[in-house]
C-alpha cells in the first residue's frame, strides 16, 4: 500500500522533494533486486533477468535524482527518511510469484508506474512550492511514459499459454541457496 | 569548551543482513522483515545491542535476515530462551518471532507464563493459519472446515484465538497488523518494542502457497480495519477483547490493548532483588568459614 509518513507536502521545498523523490527510485531499485533474487532463488531465471533490467532503469532514475540534488543543494544534510516511504514506485511484496511468467513480471511492474504516477499525481494538489510542483509533474510524466514503455514491451510478448501463477497443481521445487 | 557527540542514527537498511530470504515469491514475511528493520530504525538501538529469537517455520528465519543477534531455536522455545537472554542480559532489547504453530500449538505452553511473568520482550507472531514450512498442514489458527493434507474432509476444531488468549492473559500490550499495511505494522511493532514489558503483535502474514484466498495480501487490503477509525480506545481491555472476539471473521489493526499503568517487569524485579542481595552479600574469602560455623 503506497504511502508516506511525516511528509508535509504543502511546505515540502526543492531539497526534500529531490530527496524524496531518490529515495522513492532507490526503494523501487531495492525491491527488483529482492525480486530478481527471489526469482534465482526459485529457479525462474527469466523473469530475474526482467526484474534485474528494472532494477538497472531505477538506478538510472535515482542516480539522475542525485545528481541533481548534488548540483543544487551539495551535501546540505537530508532531511527525508526512507522510514518515510512505504511502496510508492516500489512494487508490493505480494505481486510475484515463483512460477510467474514474463508477461506477469511485466504486468507487475507496469502496476508500480500506475501506482508511482496516482502518487505524484495525488500530491501535486498540496504543494505550493513553485520548483517543487514543477519537478513533481516532471516526475509525473515520466511514471506515464514508463507505463507506455512496459506497454509496447507486454505487446510484443505472446499471450501466456497458461497462467502458472493459476496452476495449484505444479509441486515446487523448493528454493536454491546463492 | 563544550564538545557535543552525536547520537548514532540508524536506518533501515542498517537491520538488513547480507543473507538473502528463501521465501516463497509473495510470502507475507517480506513484509513483515521490512516493518521491523523500520520499527528498529526508529527505536535507535544498534544492531548489537538486540537479541532477536526465534522458534522454527518459515518466519522463524527472520532473526537471520536481521543484522541483530540471533537465535533459530528449537520448536515453540523461543519465548523462554528469550526470557533467560533478557534476565542475564538485561540491557539488551529483546524480540521473538514466530508462527502460530510455533506460538500457540507447540509452544502454546510457554505463552501463558511469559505474560505472567512479564518479562520486558516483544513477541511478534506471524500468523498464517496453515503450516507453511512442511506444506500446508492444519494449524493451531486454521479455521473450523478448512481442507488441509491433514483434515481432508475439513477441520473439525475450532481456531485458537491469539488475541483473546493473551489478552485473556493478562498482556499488558496487545496489537495487530498485517503486511498489506506495512507503514502501520511497523508503527504498531515499534509501539510494542517501546512498551515496558511482554508485548504481543500478532501479524496476518499471508501464506501464498497454501493459504486461503481469503486470508492474502488483497483480501486484507479491502477487508482491513484500523482501530482508530473505529474510536476503539486501547486502554479499555474489555473492549479490547470485545473486538479481539471477531478474529477470524474481521480483519482490525492497531493496538488492541496498551495498559497505560504498565506494571513492574520480571526483569526488573530480578534486578532489583539482586541488588538487595548484594549488600547482605558473604566475601567470597569468607564462604568456607561461614559454612564450617554452620
Amino acid at each position: 500500500m503506497a504511502k508516506t509518513v511525516s511528509i508535509d507536502f504543502k511546505n515540502l521545498n526543492l531539497k526534500d522533494a529531490l530527496d524524496l523523490a531518490e529515495l522513492i527510485e532507490e526503494e523501487a531499485r531495492e525491491r527488483y533486486g529482492e525480486f530478481a533474487d527471489q526469482m534465482d532463488i526459485h529457479r525462474n531465471p527469466e523473469a530475474a533477468r526482467f526484474f534485474r533490467f528494472m532494477l538497472g532503469v531505477e538506478q538510472k532514475h535515482e542516480d539522475r535524482l542525485g545528481a541533481q540534488r548534488k548540483m543544487l543543494f551539495g551535501d546540505a544534510p537530508r532531511e527525508v527518511r526512507r522510514e518515510m516511504v512505504f511502496d510508492i514506485e516500489a512494487p508490493e511484496y505480494d505481486e510475484v510469484r515463483a512460477k510467474m511468467s514474463v508477461r506477469q513480471a511485466l504486468e507487475v511492474s507496469l502496476r508500480a508506474e500506475e501506482k508511482a504516477f496516482a502518487f505524484f499525481d495525488g500530491v501535486l494538489g498540496e504543494i505550493k512550492d513553485p520548483t517543487v510542483h514543477e519537478l513533481f509533474s516532471e516526475l509525473r510524466e515520466e511514471e506515464a511514459e514508463h507505463q507506455q514503455l512496459v506497454k509496447q514491451q507486454l505487446a510484443k510478448l505472446p499471450p501466456d499459454v497458461k497462467s502458472p501463477m493459476d496452476d495449484a497443481d505444479d509441486e515446487d521445487d523448493g528454493p536454491v541457496a546463492l | 569548551m563544550e564538545t557535543h557527540k552525536a547520537l548514532p542514527t540508524y536506518q533501515a537498511k542498517d537491520f538488513k543482513s547480507d543473507l538473502k530470504p528463501i521465501w516463497c515469491p509473495g510470502c507475507g514475511d517480506f513484509g513483515v522483515v521490512q516493518a521491523i528493520y523500520r520499527a528498529l530504525a526508529s527505536i535507535g538501538r544498534a544492531p548489537h545491542e538486540i537479541a532477536f529469537v526465534s522458534g522454527i517455520g518459515c518466519s522463524s528465519r527472520i532473526p537471520g535476515y536481521t543484522t541483530a543477534y540471533g537465535f533459530n531455536s528449537v520448536h515453540g522455545r523461543a519465548l523462554p530462551i528469550a526470557q533467560g537472554i533478557k534476565l542475564a542480559r538485561p540491557e539488551l532489547l529483546v524480540l521473538v518471532a514466530g508462527g502460530d504453530g510455533d506460538g500457540f500449538s507447540i509452544g502454546g505452553g510457554h505463552v501463558p507464563h511469559a505474560i505472567r511473568r512479564n518479562t520486558d520482550l516483544t513477541y511478534i507472531v506471524m500468523d498464517n493459519q496453515i503450516y507453511g514450512l512442511t506444506k500446508g498442514q492444519l494449524s493451531p489458527t486454521s479455521p473450523k472446515g478448512l481442507k488441509t493434507v491433514t483434515s481432508e474432509y475439513g477441520s473439525f476444531e475450532e481456531p485458537v484465538n491469539p488475541l483473546l488468549y493473551v489478552l485473556a492473559y493478562g498482556a499488558n500490550f496487545v496489537a495487530q497488523g498485517t503486511p498489506a499495511d506495512m507503514s502501520g505494522l511497523a508503527d504498531v511493532i515499534e509501539r510494542a518494542i517501546r512498551y515496558p514489558g511482554f508485548s504481543f503483535v500478532n501479524v496476518q502474514s499471508p501464506c501464498v502457497t497454501f493459504g486461503m484466498e481469503e486470508q492474502q495480501a488483497k483480501a486484507h487490503k479491502a477487508m482491513m480495519k484500523p482501530l482508530t477509525s473505529l474510536g476503539h480506545d486501547p486502554k479499555n481491555r474489555l473492549a479490547a477483547m470485545d473486538l479481539a472476539q471477531k478474529y477470524g471473521r474481521e480483519l482490525h489493526t492497531g493496538v488492541f490493548y496498551e495498559n497505560p499503568d504498565p506494571p513492574r517487569t520480571f526483569d526488573g524485579l530480578i534486578r532489583e532483588r539482586q541488588g538487595q542481595l548484594e549488600t547482605r552479600a558473604v566475601p567470597r574469602e569468607r564462604i568456607f568459614d561461614q559454612f564450617l560455623q554452620k
